[in-house]
């Protein structure tokens, strides 16, 4: 939510008024010969009145330091704006959380670097106090940097809409705009200003501003980790209008990652199972899975917030040597967490994350698997906040996260849309992916999601057989619970405890799934069905013999789903499903259960 | 009056902070607790903080985990926590707050959950992954069944979120020490103080500090400045390191009593 900050307040009634309206802040002005200036008793009166309903923000403009710190320790003040030329030495020395002002303008980028810890409150180039507008577009690269950024500077409740839109701030100030007479604040400009400013964007997409998908989604994480939450959503909304960011991220897809993935289709396949098959090729891709379009996404994210060290989770291993990938690719650390169950089971690929140059830490705590390993990717991201960005795998997590990494894998569906269109001439009636988290499945589908006679199906982790044994099918078999930070469909008893997942495939072996998938789930947008460990070996050897493709035992699930309907669907049915990723990584798993089998 | 209120009111009377020590319910077993709360509470303890133990808990180190899982594997459930609770307040007149995670609350539904607490002799309720803006239902509820939602607050809480949290929480604030997760710690941050004074100066509640601190040094460091100290860890680990369930109790005890004198003798 926007936060707002009514600006020259002199009077109780006005500073009580704004905590009314909601503001969360309040400035009082101590300028001397400012128009809004409020000598130290008025400033007592009115910070009393407002204590602890709002932050009383004290603004000077080079006063002598001693006289910020004796003002702030008298009135008492919460937070001191600056809004003359305080050098950062000066702003250091003040024991209380500082914005600082900068005038909109050349070089912001190089003056906001000079004060690096500390809110900026971005004004016009008139001048602090001027109330004259400016361009709010600039200040927007600085929050795409992962700066919290107020702006200021003729905002009133007519025109805060358009410069939220332009700037994506952290906060809005306005001043002059709400006054009735001079020094003397409008409650109901107040309220306007306000309510124009948090105003929710007119979309209908999902999700919402507090990232919920109709009931699921959402921020579950412990206060620690708000705030670097937040900072990645603001930094987010930045980016995602900066069309500088989405052409720097075509050009790596296309020249490093290997984009388009080509879509092909499987002539033998087709004729086998009587229907037309075109199979979305991401194993193609850099590194082998789609993995990689997130990855290289969310590194360039880190390198603009400016966070060297990069952590990530990993099941299979997929993830983590895509994130050591990306990471190696622009001179990033990396770590990454991998359940010691995993470590085990996919040795091949923890050395691979190691000759990228990827730290691997081997997590021995609960089931030692995905979901441990996020567990402790968490732990470490709370304890290394400041410094370190969470490069999160799947469309999971809270909010912005399944937004996030959605929006990063939507090249998958929009590839496969145009190319289906130009190789037959019309829409699939049918999508398969497989789901663990729902990344490839999400990113795959979301195009598609407004073409109502294109279906979809999510594949999920039958493991043993859901009702035989151990298993990952969260949206067959689970119910809604939280898991890592939103409100999803989790595998859970009936206290709330979260169960440990199973499946042949690490990258499923996930007893949660990314809130978009509940929500498709709920509103029937998609069908979500289990396919068994035993289904999904076959069809990895179906495939294997039908079009010379190994498949990644993750996608196996997706063909072995493709296998049991075609019989159903009707003659000439086209359907596309997406290869989420290769199988070379299970090969020598295929081998030990095929020897087992025989 | 809320026990928590009481209790602060009493160690706002004595000049002093209040000693708050937290246990996880059911670690190794249910009988343990029943046996510990009244030992630490005649130890100097002036709030205890139970655990309920979750399957996935992301807030706690190593230690916490741990505990937690010994619980689980045990077979402990929030229903016989609950129990354990009504059983402790037939002996024990002690400020009792659950601290948990959001999904063994949503479990059960924030409304049921709520009352089973206020039914059992719950004051106040610590939800670690649970922010006051996915939790309105939860916070009426509380203030309905006067069960105070404890919330938290961090280094890295934007000064206009401190003021936010602090109008959301009751009884006291809960002031996490360092950017990370529970557990011990050799050394507390040195702008420690200034963040707590910062709160202070936001809300009227009791500020308490707690994650990381481990020995009476520490604690009675913390007594000076702020309005309560929590340690949780290091008492879980001495509870468990014990080679009898008689060993456990005097150890635990023993801790207690040199934690209350730390804080006690605090502010000279």
């Amino acid at each position: 939510m926007i936060c707002v900050k009514i600006c020259g307040v002199t009077r109780e009634e006005d500073a009580v008024a704004a905590c009314e309206a909601g503001a969360d802040a309040i400035g009082l002005n101590f300028v001397p010969g400012t128009p809004r200036e409020v000598d130290a008793d008025t400033a007592a009166r009115i910070a009393s009145a407002v204590a602890g309903r709002t932050l009383r923000v004290g603004v000077f403009r080079d006063a002598p330091l001693h006289r910020v710190l004796e003002v702030a320790g008298a009135v008492p003040l919460d937070c001191v704006q600056l809004h003359g030329d305080e050098d950062p030495e000066y702003v250091s020395r003040i024991p209380l959380p500082v914005i600082k002002v900068l005038p909109a303008g050349p070089d912001l980028a190089a003056r906001a670097a000079r004060y690096p810890k500390v809110d900026l409150l971005i004004d016009s180039p008139a001048g602090g106090g001027s109330g004259e507008g400016w361009d709010f577009v600039q200040a927007r690269a600085l929050v795409a940097a992962g700066r919290r950024v107020w702006i200021a500077g003729g905002l009133s409740p007519a025109n805060v809409a358009d410069a939220v839109r332009a700037a994506r701030p952290h906060g809005v100030d306005a001043a002059s705009s709400l006054e009735s007479a001079p020094r003397l604040k409008d409650a109901g400009l107040v309220q306007e200003f306000i309510d124009a400013a948090r105003a929710a964007p007119e979309t209908r997409e999902q999700p919402d501003e507090r990232g919920y998908f109709g009931d699921f989604g959402g921020r579950y994480v412990p206060e620690l980790l708000l705030p670097a939450v937040e900072e990645l959503n603001e930094a987010w909304t930045a980016l995602r209008d900066d069309p500088e960011f989405w052409e720097e991220l075509a050009g790596e897809l296309a020249t490093y990652v290997g984009r388009p993935t080509p879509l092909y289709f499987a002539q033998r396949l087709s004729d086998d199972l009587g229907v037309r098959v075109y199979l979305k090729r991401e194993e193609l891709a850099h590194t082998g899975a789609h993995k990689i379009n997130n990855a290289i996404g969310q590194a360039l994210i880190a390198r603009r917030m400016g966070k060297q060290r990069v952590i990530a989770e990993t099941g299979a291993g997929q993830h983590g040597v895509a994130a050591a990938t990306a990471c190696a690719r622009y001179g990033l650390d990396c770590e990454v967490f991998m359940g010691a169950e995993d470590v085990r089971r996919q040795e091949l690929n923890v050395f691979r994350m190691e000759l990228l140059g990827a730290r691997v830490h081997s997590v021995e705590s609960g089931s030692r698997t995905l979901k441990d390993a996020m567990n402790e990717a968490m732990r470490d991201w709370a304890t290394n906040v400041r410094t370190t960005y969470y490069l999160i795998g799947s469309a999971a997590g809270p909010h912005p996260y399944p937004l996030l990494v959605r929006e990063l894998q939507t090249v998958i569906g929009e590839e496969a849309r145009e190319q289906i269109l130009a190789a037959e001439g019309r829409l699939p009636d049918l999508l398969i992916a497989c789901v663990g988290g729902g990344s490839n499945a999400i990113g795959f589908f979301h195009p598609f999601r407004h073409d109502d006679g294109v279906a979809m199906v999510g594949v999920e982790a039958g493991g043993e057989g859901v009702g035989v044994g151990p298993h990952g099918a969260t949206l067959t078999a689970g119910s809604p619970g939280v898991l890592h930070g939103s409100r999803s469909y989790v595998l859970q008893d009936d206290d709330g405890q979260i169960f440990e997942a199973h499946s042949i495939s690490a990258g499923l072996d996930y007893p949660g799934v990314g809130p978009e998938h509940s929500f498709y789930k709920e509103t029937g947008r998609a069908e979500y069905v289990p396919a068994t460990d035993a289904e999904a070996l076959d069809a990895f050897v179906y495939l294997a013999r039908t079009e010379g493709i190994l498949p990644a035992f993750e996608s196996a699930h997706a063909i072995a789903e493709l296998r049991r309907r075609a019989p159903s669907l009707p003659e000439g049915s086209l359907v596309v499903l997406n290869l989420s990723g290769r199988g070379d990584k299970d090969v020598a798993e295929a081998r030990r259960l095929l020897e087992v089998r025989r | 009056m809320n026990r928590i209120d009481a209790a602060f009111e009493r160690t706002r009377a004595e000049g002093r902070a209040a000693l708050i020590v937290f246990v996880t319910a059911g670690d190794p077993d249910l009988e343990m607790t029943a046996e510990l709360v009244p030992e630490l509470a005649a130890a100097g303890a002036d709030v205890i903080e139970l655990g309920l133990p979750h399957s996935d808990a992301i807030g706690d180190g190593p230690t916490v985990q741990a505990a937690s899982l010994r619980a689980l594997k045990g077979g402990v459930t929030p229903a016989q926590i609950f129990d354990l609770v009504r059983r402790l307040r037939e002996v024990s007149e002690i400020p009792l707050v659950l601290m948990g995670y959001a999904n063994n609350i949503l479990a059960r539904g924030e409304e049921p959950f709520i009352e089973t607490c206020a039914d059992s002799g719950i004051d106040g309720l610590i939800a670690v992954d649970l922010p006051y803006e996915e939790a309105p239902v939860l916070a009426e509820t509380c203030a309905a069944k006067d069960v105070h939602p404890i919330l938290l607050i961090t280094p890295t809480s934007p000064p206009e979120r401190i003021v936010r949290v602090a109008q959301h929480s009751k009884g006291f604030l809960y002031c996490v020490s360092v950017t990370g997760v529970t557990g011990a710690r050799k050394q507390l941050p040195t702008d420690l103080r200034t963040l707590v004074g910062r709160i202070q100066r936001v809300s009227s509640l009791p500020v308490c500090v707690g994650f990381g601190v481990s020995t009476p040094e520490q604690a009675g460091q913390i007594a000076g400045f702020a309005d309560g100290v929590i340690v949780g860890s290091e008492l879980v680990q001495r509870v468990h390191a014990a080679g009898s369930r008689a060993e456990a109790i005097e150890a635990a005890g023993a801790f207690v009593r040199e934690l209350s004198q730390a804080v006690r003798s605090a502010r000279g």
